[in-house]
């Protein structure tokens, strides 16, 4: 029982930052140009509703990943079983925030090393030696906001669409006090409160959403000829989109805690050298349970304009999204004196509007001949990214580079290359990320197929 | 009970690094009684040989690590310094450790026995490392311990009166993780 509550903090402490994995490319095209999204390169995931009304053009209409880091992952991959000697919870969590879909060229070391513990009646010393390195300088901030699978059908300018919506998030902060004997192994001190707080959100939702994406503008370049590809004819044409949309809330859930300890004046003196404080108020609603199901509305909106083969795109999804719960909200607190947790019931039945957080998309593009040169910058829940990247096809070959700026506030680089043959193309990508638990720079090779 | 609550909640950085181990490094004598790590002997008139306690104390150690974690060595630092004022023997520093419900500490066989000799008016200082004590290891890893030091002195010069002080009582416990 004991073993198990310990896995259950262990998988608390390390799987809350893993969170989905964040940012994973599988298209090698996009990858190659450092992830820039552009009407034609990379929003298969539709960062921009407009991008619907522009015609398909020569840069690619799709792609198909092919996940050849499978092969390495079943060549080698780490141990799930928590009593194999080998078994280090890093490396698994670093499988799911890099699902094993890219080669992986390189990584960080993995965590290992030797923790010491130095304990005196009042002295505690920690040095957490490797370990320190999945230990942020701030708090950890994971989650976002994912559109997984669902439905798509356009009549014409409009669409429907038919998806699940799961928003996740989780902060946790440490105190300085509490990150500084833990990072830099200073030693713990007497009368002093070591603590940490943590903030955690998720809900999901089935999004119901009639969309209707159009040219509003459009004038002809005297050179444009039979070329309808407004990214390369040199016109200037408007494309705008709208989708209003209907969410039915499944669930809804959040938690603010905050936990500490206090120690005394001598640090193991006594029974109870430490004073223990914690303190969580949940609120949450579920299809089937507490509150029922939740209901709301939300958009995703976007314009593309383009201008003397010039494109900028603005695409905000979940613009206005809410939902309305009915939800019970609960109190877990800890009584250092009694050593229970006592739990009250807050609120039963009280109304909450949970908000889908904006996610925006700002996209440049130029297209000069055959070559390609971009730059977007996306915000979304706790993170910006910025990209850019180009593209240069000489006849059948193109050859790609770019490089970004990722959520945890890295440079990274990416280069590739593609070859088409006909309707399809092959795609291979070398790039830079800092997807791992320690936030280090590591680099995959990805490749996937072009549909043009 | 939640003595060691702040290493408790390290534990789960430690069950995660692969085939690492945890160094705990335990200074055993901050723990115990200032006043208990010194006595005084003597005067001790013509025997061949006596036997000073110097204390016998329960400690409260590591509650809960043993629960996740196995140990797999354990070593103790001792040292100790006579201030012999008077006399001259040659001797024995004995250390005991026992589980916590052994009635006494000092039925148990010694994991140190640390030899001296004693001058008169001579300040002798003695030190040992003990390496990978199994016995120990069990010891140490369970909730409470007693622990005993016992001296046994064989005066060749009498009375030996003096003043013993334990200087350093340090457990180092190597551990794995026990999932």
């Amino acid at each position: 029982m004991l073993r198990n509550g310990w896995l259950a903090l262990l998988m608390l402490a390390l799987g809350l930052p893993c969170g989905v994995a964040q940012g994973q490319m599988l298209d090698a095209r996009r990858l190659g140009m450092g992830g820039v999204v552009t009407s034609d390169v990379g929003d298969y995931t539709g960062s921009n509703i407009a991008f619907r009304a522009v015609p398909k053009g020569t840069g690619g209409s799709g792609s198909i990943p092919l996940p050849l880091g499978l092969i390495q992952y079943l060549a080698d991959h780490p141990t799930f079983d928590s009593k194999d000697s080998t078994f280090n919870i890093y490396e698994v969590a670093n499988v799911l925030l890099n699902p094993p879909l890219t080669i992986k060229l390189w990584q960080p070391d993995e965590v290992s090393g030797d923790i010491s513990i130095f304990v005196a009646q009042d002295s505690l010393q920690i040095d957490l030696a490797d370990v320190k390195r999945v230990i942020p300088k701030e708090s950890m901030k994971q989650g976002g906001v994912y559109h997984v699978g669902g439905f798509s059908k356009s009549f014409g300018k409009v669409f429907l669409a038919l998806s699940p919506l799961v928003h996740v998030k989780n902060e946790l902060t440490l105190s300085d006090n509490l990150r500084d004997a833990l990072r830099d192994a200073v030693p713990f001190t007497g009368n002093t409160r070591y603590g940490l707080t943590d903030e955690a959100r998720a809900q999901a939702a089935i999004s119901f959403q009639v969309g209707y994406a159009l040219r509003a503008l459009y004038r002809a370049s005297p050179t444009e000829g039979q070329n309808a590809d407004p990214r390369r004819n040199g016109s200037t044409s408007l494309y705008l989109g709208a989708a209003p949309k209907y969410l039915l809330g499944l669930a809804y859930g959040d938690a603010h805690s905050v936990a500490g300890a206090t120690t005394g004046d001598t640090l193991f003196a006594g029974s109870n050298p430490v004073t223990i404080d914690m303190d969580t108020q949940t609120r949450h609603a579920v299809v089937g349970g507490d509150g029922g199901m939740g209901r709301g509305i939300g958009s995703d909106v976007g314009a593309v304009l383009y201008w003397r083969n010039f494109e900028l795109g603005v695409g905000l999804n979940d613009f206005g999204s809410q939902i309305r719960w009915s939800t019970t909200v609960r109190r877990h607190a800890y009584d250092d004196s009694t050593n229970e947790f006592t739990t009250t019931e807050v609120a039963s039945g009280e109304r909450f509007v949970s908000r889908i957080p904006v996610t925006t998309t700002v996209n440049v593009a130029k297209r000069v001949g055959r070559t390609t040169i971009a730059g977007d910058i996306v915000n979304g829940d706790f993170r910006t990214s910025m990209h850019a990247g180009a593209e240069f096809w000489f006849g059948m070959l193109a050859l790609r580079t770019g490089l970004s700026r990722d959520q945890n506030k890295m440079a990274q680089f990416a280069g590739g290359a593609g070859y088409r043959l006909g309707k399809i193309g092959i795609d291979l990508a070398i790039a830079t990320n800092s997807r791992n638990i320690e936030r280090e720079r590591g680099a995959e090779l990805s490749a996937s197929l072009s549909l043009y | 009970m939640r003595r060691l609550i702040p290493i408790a909640l390290l534990l789960p950085l430690l069950v995660g690094c692969g085939n690492r181990n945890l160094i705990l490094t335990i200074d055993i004598l901050s723990f115990m009684d200032p006043g208990s790590r010194t006595v005084n002997y003597g005067p001790i008139p013509l025997t061949p040989s006596d036997t000073v306690e110097v204390f016998s104390d329960s400690l409260n150690l590591l509650q809960g690590v043993s629960d996740v974690t196995r140990v797999m060595s354990a070593s103790l630092d001792v040292a100790a310094s006579f201030d012999n004022t008077s006399g001259a023997a040659t001797g024995d520093v004995l250390i005991y450790f026992a589980a916590a419900d052994s009635a006494d500490p000092f039925t148990t066989t010694p994991i140190a026995d640390i030899p001296f000799q004693l001058f008169a008016g001579q300040i002798t200082n003695v030190s040992t490392h003990i390496e990978a004590s199994p016995a120990l290891a069990e010891v140490l890893t369970h909730d409470r311990a007693k622990v005993g030091l016992r001296i046994i002195i064989n005066g060749t010069s009498f009375p030996i009166q003096g003043t013993e002080t334990l200087t350093k009582l340090t457990a180092t416990v190597i551990m794995k993780k026990d999932l």
